[in-house]
């Protein structure tokens, strides 16, 4: 159990206001492109509008004629600096500014430096790029056809297939399947999205000639890991790099690659001697900066005639595009898609993923997701789904049927996982209750009866979050723990820095409760800091709803050194000895000695006052947190819509989301996080597509073609939860953030085809828009 | 992005005269917004140029025109464009069939099909806003086609294949397409159906 602290210590489980809010709010936060340096100049990518092409001259000419400009870097300039390609976080490398050939639209081609940013904006369109237009490839089906085009010339395997990935009994499950007698099998695409954060990427690099030493704001979800990337691809060393992530209008995984604007930027700087800044237009970042999914996947279940599930076989294409820049630290080619057998009881299952080069942006970046877990729990839930269909039962019937029974845990998953707590019924249960599920049901037969449309859809998902355990997470080698420094000052307050970095997630406050509550320093004495190079600890950043699993187990395994410290100078300072003290938040007392007591405040002012022999003075501590294994959270979604039989349009009427991520640190914040997630999810499951046409012109490259769900489509979200702590975390925390976006889109997509199976339809691929769906009614012959 | 575009329109002339104008790209190309006709490089190809301008950014295509098929006697046409922006911001080609028809009051109709394949920044505005360009374009060019109709006579249909190396006549400098407008009506459309979307999907 965790002590309940005072509301003015403001420990774990209170809804504590966020501190960042008071700044963010008023519009002084400060974010990369509120820097502005003395000398700053402006840098501007010029873009291939290709697909594929040759580049057979670059022309610079009348872009450095036109007064204010600095600088054109070419492919050519950065290639004799050994600059022209670099790694990926995923063995691969890609270009920085294109040299030979262009492999996908709005791909870097070169980099203009100018006084300002319109002149730099004009400069770009001068900038004249003779290309010989190549075939290009955009369908990933065909990537290994005989005929396709190679696009990658650069690698000895003149293929167009990057990895073939199997994890599982191939031959158990094939034979298991094959026996089975009911299958039920969905194909499924989980559409190329992208996570569009509000703020754009950029950055701000000074790179100081008299000191040799370079700065760089970054919008970056893990400034520790840039600075040290860009030390061993730029040759220059770490202690020269301070890397600052200021206030981050949010990231969702997008801002966890390097991007060749940020080499550029600094190129350009070390070139200049001067400050270079380069921020990204809304249609750059959709294009160009990492895209999330792009799966096409199909999964077949094998069950007993009962509903009893026993075979999960998933196979799995994934279009990668021009590079394999999936920003993913797992030891796995698909990440964590092999949580695919989600929360139920498989006996045997095999699941295998080919990655593919296609002309399209390169990334593959996890989108509020812990690598591929959002495809994986989408398509289990669909596949879930069209079992029940088959079976003619009901949807909730099945998954309670078949969920990993709560005394089963830690659970070990067929194809490899660990699963460290769970409750599964529990949550379907509460958002049964909360649904009023049995009256749904009801009201749906008298609908349809009438001829009218109502779906509903229930997503009973496994999350898989807090990367992670050292044996099985690193980038470049480096292992994926997160850290945390304390420093309690001579007053009683202190600062506490993190290796990880806020975007929104709230950790200015979230974390401090974390202290606070370890401690008994008010939260409101408490400073959080993140994102400096130079003063936060070691740390691998935010995403993965790695954070509290991670950093904020760090941040409760450096308070308690702290704390143990400090029932040291207690017993000096009482006089007793260290096993007669016992603590309640805030301070130390004498065993059965009422009021012989002192406060975590007098013992700070101690520690630097009256220290006792042998000591070290004050009172700091560092923890590095390498966790033991991920942490499991779940819940149930249960989605309600109605269709409009005239124009396929699909309102979403309800929504019940009960979450379990264990212990909470601060209930308002968790609650915020969901509410965020899953209107992401709305816009991922009915609004949102980075489309390809056969020519490889980006179809959804800017906000009037990639919709992001406002107020008016955004149902009231009805939350729940219930609680079933991580054994192995320090406070019984899960990761949150993901949770919604990696349950919701299963479930509104099941609301739908809940709402039109009667017509025989058991799938159709996100997103689920009104014209889709009033094709599909007038197919069925439901309207003219 | 390839995108099929038909139209169809009547001219109060006579067919023969409409084929006139219509076989000789150097007259099409005058009824075309920003479009020029620079060589005549054979009796059935020609080098050109056409300019449109989206928002800020010049597209400056630069490109032939070849007829595959030019039947007088059934009045029908195919010619395949193809043309690359100067400054390397995209391409664009187009493939189109005209035929044309006598109609019982002595006036003609003239059919086109034409398929646009342009690649680049105009290509990522998406085919709805192609769709309205080219509406856009189109409806000003049936306007410029039937003033030029009126005021010229109507060169034989000989004439063109007799002078097959003729230097294009000096084509006055073209205005570029009034792109601004053209786009601001496109975007309108579209910002308009935006709308629809927002408050038609409200709550």
């Amino acid at each position: 159990m965790i002590a309940k602290t005072s509301p003015e210590i403001g420990g774990l489980g209170h809804s504590v206001k966020r501190k960042e809010d008071l700044r963010l709010i008023q519009g002084k936060g400060t974010f990369v492109d509120d820097v502005r340096l003395p000398e700053m100049v402006y840098g501007q990518v010029v873009r291939s509008p290709f697909a594929h092409a040759r580049i057979k001259n670059v022309n610079i000419e009348n872009a450095m004629a036109l007064p204010g400009v600095l600088a054109v870097i070419t492919g050519k300039d950065l290639e004799k600096a050994g600059l022209a390609w670099m790694p990926t976080l995923f063995h691969d490398k890609q270009m920085v500014l294109a040299v030979d050939k262009v492999l996908f639209q709005a791909q870097e081609v070169a980099f203009v430096v100018a006084e300002d940013r319109y002149t730099a904006a004009d400069a770009a369109e001068l900038v004249e790029v003779d290309y010989e237009e190549l075939p290009v490839l955009v369908d990933p089906h065909r990537a290994t056809d005989p005929d396709a085009p190679i696009l990658r010339e650069d690698r000895e395997e003149k293929t167009n297939h990057i990895f073939h990935w199997e994890v599982g009994d191939r031959k158990a499950t094939d034979q298991a399947l094959e026996q089975s007698p009911v299958k039920a099998r969905v194909d499924a695409v989980f559409q190329r999205c992208h996570p569009a954060p509000l703020e754009t990427c950029g950055c701000v690099a000074d790179f100081n000639t008299a000191t040799g030493r370079l700065t760089v704001w970054l919008t970056s979800q893990a400034p520790h890991a840039h600075r040290t990337l860009f030390a061993i691809v730029g040759g220059i060393p770490e202690n020269n790099i301070r890397v600052i992530s200021p206030d981050i209008g949010g990231g969702f995984g997008n801002k966890v690659p390097i991007y060749p604007g940020y080499v550029c930027a600094v190129v350009a700087s070390l070139k200049l001697g001067r400050p270079v800044k380069w921020i990204e237009t809304r249609s750059e970042n959709l294009q160009s900066t990492g895209f999330a999914r792009d799966y096409h996947m199909t999964a077949e279940i094998g069950a007993d005639r009962d509903g009893t599930v026993k075979t999960l076989r998933v196979k799995t294409l994934a279009d990668h595009g021009a590079f394999n820049a999936a920003a993913q630290p797992s030891k796995f080619p698909a990440g964590l898609f092999s949580v695919c057998t989600g929360s139920y009881d498989f006996k045997k299952a095999f699941c295998e993923v080919d990655g593919v080069y296609t002309n399209k942006a390169p990334g593959g970046i996890a989108y509020r997701c812990s690598f591929r877990v959002t495809e994986a729990a989408y398509l289990i839930e669909r596949a879930m789904d069209v079992l029940a269909l088959q079976l003619k039962v009901d949807p909730a019937e099945l998954r309670l049927k078949n969920f990993i029974p709560s005394d089963r845990f830690p659970y070990q998953s067929p194809l490899g996982w660990n699963y460290d707590s769970g409750d599964y019924a529990a949550a379907m249960n509460r958002a049964l209750e909360i649904a009023g599920y049995k009256e749904l049901r009801k009201e749906q037969a008298e609908k349809r009866a009438k001829g009218e449309l109502m779906g509903i859809g229930i997503s009973s998902f496994t999350e898989i979050v807090g990367a992670g355990p050292a044996h099985t997470f690193d980038i470049a080698g480096i292992k994926m723990f997160d850290s945390c420094e304390i420093r309690v000052h001579p007053t009683g307050k202190a600062i506490a820095r993190f290796g990880t970095k806020s975007q929104g997630q709230g950790h200015e406050t979230a974390f401090g409760q974390i202290v606070a509550q370890e401690l008994g320093i008010p939260v409101a004495d408490i400073t959080v800091e993140e994102g400096d190079t130079d003063t936060a600890p070691y740390g691998l950043g935010t995403y993965a709803s790695r954070s509290t699993p991670t950093a904020g187990a760090a941040g409760a395994m450096a308070a308690r050194k702290i704390r143990d410290k400090a029932k040291k100078i207690a017993a000096y300072l009482l006089e007793a000895s260290e096993e007669d003290l016992e603590w309640e938040p805030g301070k130390f007392s004498v065993k059965g000695v009422p009021g012989r007591s002192k406060t975590i405040q007098e013992i700070a002012f101690a520690a630097y006052t009256n220290i006792p022999p042998g000591l070290e003075a004050g009172l700091e501590a560092v923890h590095y947190y390498d966790p033991p294994n991920l942490t499991f959270p779940f819940g149930t979604y249960i989605a309600v819509v109605d269709i409009d039989k005239g124009t396929g349009e699909i309102k979403t009427r309800r929504f019940i989301a009960v979450d379990d991520c264990g212990n909470i640190i601060n209930p308002m914040i968790v609650e915020g996080q969901i509410h965020g997630g899953l209107t992401e999810g709305l816009g991922i499951a009915f609004m949102q597509l980075i489309d390809y046409d056969e020519s490889g012109n980006v179809q959804g490259g800017n906000f009037m073609d990639y919709l992001v769900p406002t107020a008016v489509e955004t149902p009231r979200w009805e939350t729940g939860k219930t609680c079933t702590p991580s054994p192995h975390h320090p406070f019984g925390a899960k990761g949150v953030g993901e949770s919604p976006n990696v349950g919701s889109p299963a479930a509104f997509v099941n609301a739908v085809v809940d709402a039109l199976a009667h017509l025989g339809v058991t799938h159709i691929d996100m997103p689920v828009t009104p014209w889709k769906v009033w094709q599909i009614l007038k197919q069925k012959g439901v309207v003219d | 992005m390839p995108v099929r575009i038909e139209k169809a329109f009547q001219v109060q002339q006579p067919i023969d005269k409409v084929w006139g104008l219509l076989s000789d790209p150097r007259n099409v190309a005058g009824c075309v917004p920003g479009a020029q006709i620079t060589e005549a490089v054979d009796d059935r190809t020609f080098k050109g140029s056409v300019s449109v301008k989206v928002g800020p950014s010049v597209t400056n295509y630069k490109g032939d025109v070849h007829f595959e098929r030019l039947d007088a006697a059934a009045h029908e046409m195919e010619l395949v464009g193809r043309g690359q922006d100067v400054k390397g911001r995209g391409s664009a080609s187009m493939k189109m069939t005209g035929r044309l028809r006598s109609l019982p009051d002595g006036g003609t109709e003239v059919e086109t099909v034409a398929e646009v394949n342009v690649v680049g920044i105009l290509a990522q505005f998406g085919g709805r806003v192609i769709h309205d360009v080219s509406d856009i374009m189109f409806g000003e060019f049936t306007k410029r086609f039937e003033q030029q109709l009126q005021q010229t006579a109507a060169p034989p249909a000989a004439a063109v294949a007799a002078e097959p190396a003729a230097a294009a006549p000096p084509a006055p400098e073209p205005e570029p397409v009034n792109a601004p407008a053209i786009f601001l009506k496109a975007l309108r459309a579209a910002v308009a159906r935006f709308f629809r979307r927002l408050f038609g999907g409200s709550h």
